[in-house]
């Protein structure tokens, strides 16, 4: 019996183990410039396609779409944008995974439109290390801006979160000058990026931050910090949030009978889809006169119903995104990323190199990215690794966002 | 002390919800003995139906609420009989395992079909507020209450005094014998199924009115419900109640007054909390001992 | 013991030993360090199998314990400059005590309490994580890439004569650890120690009236358990260079039970298959399809189907097939 044994059970192993090799043999690649042919670029993406943060994916979409317009028209310089999308549920150990994937088996060109402040802080050192250049890094943490002379290869684009805030500081410093500020904000560098904005805006003014309440990105409700914020007795409610707890903020602040004289809140936070939520059929009041800053067209605002561009966008999400939701501003955020990224793989020429890529947007002046509002433009130079400062003020009335005033830079005085 | 009772009052709002979903964890370890993960996931299905049937087919309320909660039993009923039955014969582990398999492929189909976008879901209350003393109370909430309270005796009358709520009490705790005595244990156990989904479409339609429908609806509230389950004890419907509203009240007292908690503490807080209670009381406030039989 | 006996393990382990040691040159170097990840899960669920297939104690929070150790290696070499090989046996003594202190008041919970008790500690762990945030680096996490003490991740590093990039470097280390930890998993549980765990699984009352001291070996489980994935801890800071609060999630300590239930409980053998399931079914799920939420319908389908087919997990084909041989 045992010889038997000893050989089945060998034999199987073995067995298994060539079985296992030959389903994974894989190859390896490797190239001066990896991703770039003479008819093709590829690039890659980490996107929360599934899990909590899956309503961010819109971004990666909207993106992809873009490119596919951009291939039917015959790409840049002659060559065609593949970008591999992979889902890393928001988990930044996957996106470290996915991103050595795209890197090492995939032999990508660059990493494109990465979405999360933790995500692209994972794969930041190893990116740069192999100098693979983090595209337009989907993050307005602020040290996607400033840490550039120690990540030369890495790049943010919207806006940071520390400007943002502190363009409603300032707003709120000139209009509302001895104000009490509540601040609800989620306990993460994105919401302390931008009450620390906020709280330098108001520097140069008697208004003051009363209260401040931190709540987890994983908590089921905000009832409890709404009903302290409301005890402090503020007049402004500042909301610093993902879409789905500045809606519950709109909401309790209503059950609280807590109507604040103005309400601030971020970008992410306030796309026409949640205010309407939040405003609740119109019964709730409070999302009357909120205060947000948008540098992205919304789909939603009459005002572009006959805008060129927006004409475009709806053509684009309808021929490569049908099934998505046209509204979403978040496909428009995507493509004004990859509209940029079209422009600086343009410039960056025929004979394309990642260094060269690197070189372009480390000092671009783009205008005319026409998702972008009217006037905003992307400038970057040397120590200004920002490429857009520039957003509008918009207030909410009648359901529907109104802009009002005209285009603010940051300032880091 | 009109902000202490705000906290409390806010405490038994988000409480009472956690004792809703709290409820069904409990009503299908009673009847089957199993700790069902997907629980969260079913609800948010559930609450996904209706409201699909409220805002793309024009329903009233009421009759999709009643749609829901029929189409959430034979769900219930369906999942037992489909993938959980064949695996009760094996370790408690297996059973654990599918259910894990369930909230999984649940939370994948819920994302499939409507996507990550944050819904509204209408209320079967009015949304005023009432002020009593500096308080704000919100209808919402007292309804809430309500419905929850309401559940609870109903669940109790029909475990003391129906002969199905013997039938599967019976057939929970022995199965076998119950068998001879011509229970039909196996359609007992689907109907807690079918049961604690019914009470878990109860608790997203209770929910998402005031924390909104996404794809997470109760995954967020998920752990919270098994702490109010364990800490009133896993078998008490009076027990998961209590268990939610104390959690709810407590977390909200623990974040507000205790400055080394905050935000980020509240729920270790309040899990070191249940913790505690459980290694003095090891079967929750409410709970039975066990006796084991040598 | 007859020599028969233990000869067809120990065959089939060399055979295993030397594939491990020659599959490299098969495989792209991508590959090579998905392999590691197999064998970090591989370790970790050699823990989680000791205590829950073993002493029948069911963990769903080996996800915290993964946390401690990968942290405590972290820490270790980007805020005190130790060399990342040093930290591994830190991370699983530290870890492994913290296990034993758990396992002391966990005596008093059993079964379902234990399970939501270890549920409720996975979930806490990220945010006591952020909490203590001069010391984790909070949300920010803490980045190991290009750090000196990491050993090859920017210049490769010389073992044996042979010069190995990171991947590797990635999959020889974290190979040869688990098949040390799989030696010495194997050797503990086919002792007088492993015939207490399971006849503390099979009958508390019953091993207590043979002697067997319960508190001992239950907290000792608990320890060796915790030990094992404190390593898998340090080893997957390590592959991953960078920790933070959200890479280990409760889903994570979810992962790990479903890869001991998968593999087979109560044996070492079937834990490889369950270490490669974990690591590669997202993989295959996502090539499935990538509408969302495609591949998570995948990922729980494929999870029942299995528990229809392989109720007793790999380790149950296994001893299948053994059957058939023997006739």
């Amino acid at each position: 019996m045992k010889p038997k044994l000893t050989f089945a059970l060998t034999a199987l192993v073995l067995t298994l183990a060539i079985g296992v090799t030959a389903a994974f043999a894989g190859t390896t690649r490797s190239s001066a410039d990896p991703g770039v042919t003479s008819t093709s670029i590829l690039l890659g993406t980490t996107s929360p396609l599934s899990g909590v943060a899956s309503a961010y994916a819109s971004v990666a979409r909207g993106a992809d779409a873009y490119f596919k317009y951009v291939n039917a028209r015959g790409g840049v310089n002659g060559r065609k944008i593949s970008d591999t999308i992979v889902d890393d549920q928001y988990n930044p150990q996957q996106t470290v995974l996915a991103t050595r994937k795209l890197v090492e088996q995939d032999g990508v060109f660059a990493m494109f439109n990465t979405l999360g402040t933790e995500q692209n802080l994972a794969i930041r050192d190893y990116l740069n290390a192999n100098k693979v250049p983090q595209l337009f890094a989907a993050s307005g943490a602020t040290a996607f801006g400033s840490e550039s002379a120690k990540y030369p290869y890495t790049i943010g684009l919207q806006p940071s979160y520390q400007a943002e805030g502190w363009v409603l500081g300032k707003y709120l410093a000139r209009t509302q000058g001895s104000a009490k500020v509540a601040v609800l904000f989620q306990n993460d560098d994105y919401g302390k990026d931008l009450l620390n904005g906020l709280k330098k805006g108001m520097q140069r003014s008697k208004a003051r931050v009363v209260a401040a309440e931190p709540f987890e990105a994983t908590a089921p409700d905000v009832q409890s910090q709404m009903a302290k914020l409301r005890s402090s007795g503020a007049s402004t409610l500042a909301i610093f949030a993902t879409p789905k707890h500045a809606i519950q903020a709109y909401v309790f602040a209503n059950r609280l009978n807590w109507k604040p004289k103005l309400t601030l809140t971020n970008a992410v936070a306030s796309a026409s889809n949640i205010m309407l939520l939040a405003s609740e059929g119109g019964k709730n009041k409070v999302v009357e006169g909120s205060v947000s800053i948008v540098f992205l067209k919304d789909p939603t605002d009459p005002k572009w119903k006959n805008d060129a561009a927006m004409k475009l966008y709806r053509s684009i999400m309808k021929r490569y995104a049908a099934s998505a939701n046209v509204d979403d501003v978040y496909h428009v955020y995507g493509m004004a990323a990859a509209w940029t990224a079209v422009e600086a793989l343009r410039k960056a020429g025929k004979n394309l190199t990642r260094s060269g890529l690197v070189k372009v947007t480390s000092s671009m002046n783009f205008s005319g990215n026409p998702f972008l509002l009217p006037g905003i433009g992307l400038k970057t130079g040397p120590g200004d690794h920002f490429p857009i400062e520039q957003m509008v003020l918009q207030r909410w009335h009648k359901g529907s966002w109104k802009s009002f005033g005209g285009i603010w830079g940051y300032r880091t005085a | 002390m009109a902000d202490f009772m705000q906290q409390v009052v806010v405490g038994l709002s988000s409480g009472s919800i956690y004792a809703s979903l709290a409820l069904a964890l409990v009503l299908i370890h009673r009847a089957t003995g199993v700790i069902n993960f997907a629980q969260g996931e079913m609800a948010t299905l559930s609450t996904y139906i209706a409201w699909t049937l409220t805002t793309n087919h024009g329903w009233s309320y009421w009759p999709a609420f009643a749609f829901t909660l029929i189409a959430s039993f034979v769900g219930g009923v369906a999942i037992h009989q489909g993938v959980i039955r064949p695996n009760e014969k094996g370790s408690v582990l297996r059973v654990v395992i599918v259910t894990i398999g369930l909230l999984l492929a649940i939370n994948g189909l819920v994302t499939l079909i409507w996507s990550g976008e944050v819904r509204a879901v209408p209320s079967p209350f009015p949304t005023r507020t009432i002020e009593i003393g500096g308080v704000a109370i919100s209808i919402q909430d007292i309804g809430t209450i309500g419905v929850v309270l309401a559940t609870v005796v109903v669940l109790w009358l029909m475990f003391q005094y129906t002969k199905v709520g013997l039938a599967m009490r019976a057939a929970a705790v022995n199965p076998a014998e119950a068998r001879l005595v011509g229970v039909r244990v196996t359609w007992m156990l689907s109907l807690g199924w079918g049961l604690a989904a019914v009470l878990g479409a109860i608790s997203g339609m209770l929910a998402a009115p005031s924390v909104f429908l996404d794809p997470n609806l109760m995954a967020a509230l998920l752990i919270y419900a098994f702490a109010a389950a364990v800490l009133g004890g896993i078998d008490s419907p009076i027990g998961a109640v209590v268990g939610g509203l104390v959690l709810g009240v407590g977390l909200n007292l623990l974040g507000t007054y205790v400055d080394f908690v905050g935000a980020d503490l509240r729920l270790p807080g309040a899990l070191l909390v249940i913790l505690v209670v459980l290694l003095v009381k090891p079967s929750g406030i409410f709970g039975k001992t066990e006796v084991k039989r040598v | 013991m007859s020599r028969a006996r233990w000869l067809a393990p120990v065959v089939a382990f060399v055979a295993l030993a030397f594939l491990v040691a020659v599959l490299p040159s098969f495989i792209s170097a991508f590959r090579a360090q998905q392999l590691a990840y197999v064998a970090i899960y591989l370790i970790a669920l050699i823990g989680l199998n000791v205590l829950t297939g073993y002493t029948g104690q069911i963990s769903l929070g080996h996800g915290a314990f993964m946390a401690i150790g990968g942290y405590t290696t972290a820490i270790l070499i980007a805020d005190h400059g130790v060399k990342d090989i040093w930290t591994i046996p830190i991370a699983g003594i530290l870890t492994g005590v913290v296990g034993f202190l758990f396992g002391i008041p966990a005596l008093r919970l059993s079964g379902l309490y234990l399970a939501l008790a270890t549920f409720a500690i996975a979930v806490s762990m990220p945010a006591v994580i952020k909490r203590f945030e001069g010391f984790t680096g909070g949300g920010s996490g803490i980045n190991l890439f290009g750090l000196p003490d990491l050993t090859a991740s920017l210049t490769p590093v010389t073992v044996l004569g042979r010069e190995l990039t990171f991947n590797d470097w990635l999959y020889y280390l974290c190979w040869t650890i688990a098949l040390v930890g799989y030696v010495v998993a194997w050797l503990l549980l086919r002792g007088r120690t492993g015939r207490a765990f399971r006849a503390v699984r099979d009958s508390e009352t019953a091993a207590q009236s043979s002697g067997v001291s319960l508190p001992k070996y239950k907290t000792l489980a608990f320890g060796v358990s915790a030990a094992y994935a404190g390593v898998a801890g340090s080893l997957f800071a390590i592959a991953t260079t960078f920790v933070n609060p959200d890479t280990f999630p409760i889903a994570l300590s979810i992962l790990l039970l479903v890869g001991v239930v998968v593999g087979g409980l109560g044996s070492l053998v079937g834990l490889i298959a369950g270490a490669v399931f974990i690591q590669f079914l997202p993989i295959w799920s996502q090539e499935v399809s990538k509408s969302p939420g495609a591949p998570a319908i995948v990922s729980g389908v494929v999870l029942i189907a299995l528990m229809f087919v392989l109720p007793m997990g790999f380790a149950g084909l296994l001893a299948r097939v053994r059957t058939l041989t023997k006739r």
